[in-house]
């Protein structure tokens, strides 16, 4: 039926018609093109940035600073960059928290999706899934009063806890130490219900009646996981994994900057390459290092995403993303 | 085998009682403990509700507690009495929120037809040119210089709202929705009947597309309404008449004093002090509040938008 239809189309349509109603598509999707070219595509040249030496002069345009009256520098940014004696820090954090949240991402959503999804009763299971998903749709700056509700030095329901069971107080916005831990935890807070809605949807699109003959074949609970829900599973875990392979030198923002509250004395362990990408820019005025930055944090991004699709694809041809 | 476990699928999330692992005792400590980790995630969230409506000797005494002394609604009289200041953030926030939502999705829907359409000459070259960008971007410097010193986004609702317009993402859900749900016969019907695409697309893919519509419009309101990064970069802070509620948080301090001025040239209460440790809260309160509201209504579009894409064909 519809092979038919298309096929009377193709015939009558003339040229002409073709030409009519391509430009009726082009017209509609034109204010989009343009977005797109005023706030993607133009900014794209800003990679030069990175390769150059940004003295701007006040009251020339942007590209004659960038192109004429900035001086090249080759790959200079780059080595300055990495060689600053905070880079090592940074990058360490960021790699050290994005591991963490790959892991945990993946491994505690789909442990708890795999239990939720056998509760009876509908409306127990949506209250659950409503509820912890709700963190995900605050944003880090809410995140980051929830947080100071427990940690704030004078008034923090933690300290007030140590104060009750005679313990001193901690100063816990300047004592680095404990932050790894915090923001482990407030990440696995505000995303974990979220991916754990997506894997639950995952597994009730598995076929029921697998884990029936399995049940006929005397398989427990454990093995039916073990051997048909974690296998069927395996698409969507290395979808997600791809992807966040892919920004593996992104963090959030605001985790990392609006939660610590930008303390200064936190810095050692919150500073990730996304903060440091800000800071250089709006604090220091530091174009070069900033576009330098975040150059290598497409490139790696760039490179670990193909290269993560292509080995999974040699794996397994459909866990990959096409 | 396909048919079969489209059978069984729901979207909900759950499987009959008889189909279940779980016994009626497991059963039992299953949900006891999921209703105990549902609390304990909304833990932090009861904790800033509960202090903003504690009064400021409670809180001095006892600090945020789950259990203050004495109840009080001080903070939030504080704010409303403030005048202006968060009045005109939260018209703001809902400002920025309509705006960026309705103008998003100008753009997005045409596009994401014009793309769903086979005939459509151009629509793999605009496929790659909306993906590149998801891969590859100029990063923060180049596009903080383009905005402010090219397009002179600085200091203006424009700043806040444009640069989020559109996201590659929302354009391939729309796209693929168009796609797979709009009978191709009653397109080609409508084409042979003398319909132009943009009557197409205005009378019948947008009344069919309504819940996938829906889905991105109430991603992208969550994302405006939540968005503070645009206001940390485009506001200087002698533009408080623009900030969002957001922001307004972000600068917490500064704006606590703002509303202490305010309310005390109100009300001529130059001695009183504000319960400023609460407001704090309350002030946290009023950005999660229409969350929460809106968030049971939106919650089927929501489970739409986070599933797509998660269960592979």
């Amino acid at each position: 039926m519809k092979r038919e239809v298309t096929k009377r189309v193709k015939i009558t349509a003339k040229g002409s018609k073709n030409r009519k109603e391509t430009r009726e598509l082009t017209l509609m999707s034109l204010p989009a093109i343009i977005w797109y070219g005023l706030f993607c595509y133009l900014p794209l040249f800003g990679i030069f940035f990175a390769f150059k030496h940004f003295t701007p002069r006040p009251g020339e345009s942007l590209f004659k600073n960038l192109f004429i009256n900035s001086p090249w520098a080759g790959l200079s940014n780059f080595s300055f960059l990495l060689r600053s004696s905070d880079m090592p820090g940074i990058i360490f954090n960021t790699l050290f928290y994005n591991i963490i949240f790959l892991a945990a991402g993946i491994v505690i959503p789909v442990f708890l999706a795999i239990f939720l999804v056998e509760l009876h009763g509908k409306h127990l299971s949506g209250l659950v899934q409503m509820v912890t998903v709700l963190p995900y749709f605050l944003s880090y700056v809410i995140v980051g009063y929830c947080v100071y509700g427990f940690l704030a030095t004078d008034e923090g329901q933690i300290n007030h806890l140590l104060k009750m069971f005679g313990s001193n107080a901690i100063q816990w916005y300047q004592s680095p130490g404990y932050w790894r831990f915090i923001l482990i935890i407030t990440e696995i807070w505000k995303s974990t219900g979220y991916s754990m809605v997506i894997f639950l949807c995952a597994i009730t699109a598995i076929d029921r009646t697998l884990y029936e003959s399995a049940m006929l074949d005397g398989a427990r609970f454990m093995e039916r996981v073990r051997h048909i829900t974690i296998p069927l599973l395996r698409p969507t875990i290395s979808t997600i994994f791809i992807l966040r392979i892919g920004s593996i030198l992104s963090s959030d923002f605001g985790l990392f900057y609006q939660v610590p509250l930008d303390s200064n004395s936190l810095q050692s362990v919150t500073q990730t390459l996304d903060v440091y990408v800000y800071k250089a820019l709006m604090q220091q005025a530091n174009f070069s290092y900033s576009a330098a930055a975040s150059f290598l944090q497409s490139v790696v991004g760039c490179i670990l995403l193909v290269g993560a699709n292509l080995i999974i694809k040699r794996i397994d041809e459909d866990s990959s993303l096409g | 085998m396909k048919e079969k476990a489209h059978d069984n699928y729901n979207p909900e999330g759950y499987v009959r009682p008889e189909d279940s692992a779980y016994s009626k005792s497991q059963n039992r400590v299953a949900a006891t403990l999921f209703i105990l980790l549902s609390l304990l995630v909304f833990l932090p969230i009861l904790l800033v509700f509960i202090v903003s409506v504690s009064s400021q000797d409670s809180v001095t005494a006892a600090g945020y507690s789950f259990f203050p002394r004495e109840l009080s609604l001080d903070a939030y009289r504080y704010i409303f009495r403030s005048g202006g200041y968060m009045a005109r953030a939260f018209f703001n926030s809902v400002f920025i929120t309509i705006c960026g939502t309705s103008l998003g999705l100008f753009l997005m829907c045409p596009l994401a037809y014009a793309i769903s359409r086979e005939e459509f000459h151009f629509r793999k070259p605009l496929l790659i040119f909306l993906m590149i960008p998801m891969i590859f971007s100029g990063g923060l410097v180049a596009s903080y210089m383009v905005n402010t010193q090219i397009l002179h986004l600085k200091n203006d609702y424009f700043a806040l709202i444009l640069p989020g317009l559109c996201s590659t993402w929302y354009i391939m859900i729309l796209r693929n929705y168009f796609k797979s749900s709009v009978p191709e016969a009653l397109i080609e019907s409508a084409k042979l009947d003398g319909g132009r695409h943009i009557q197409i697309f205005r009378l019948i893919v947008l009344p069919i597309a309504k819940p996938v519509v829906m889905t991105v419009a109430v991603f992208q309101m969550f994302a405006y309404w939540n968005s503070w990064y645009p206001s940390l970069l485009y506001l200087d802070s002698n533009h408080t008449e623009l900030y969002p509620l957001q922001y307004v948080l972000v600068n917490m301090e500064k704006s606590i004093e703002a509303i202490t001025k305010n309310a005390q040239y109100l009300s001529g209460m130059t001695g009183y002090t504000p319960p400023s440790v609460t407001i704090r809260m309350a002030m946290v309160v009023v950005v999660i509040l229409p969350v929460m509201i809106l968030f049971p209504f939106f919650r089927r579009f929501l489970k739409t938008g986070m599933t797509v894409g998660a269960v592979k064909e």
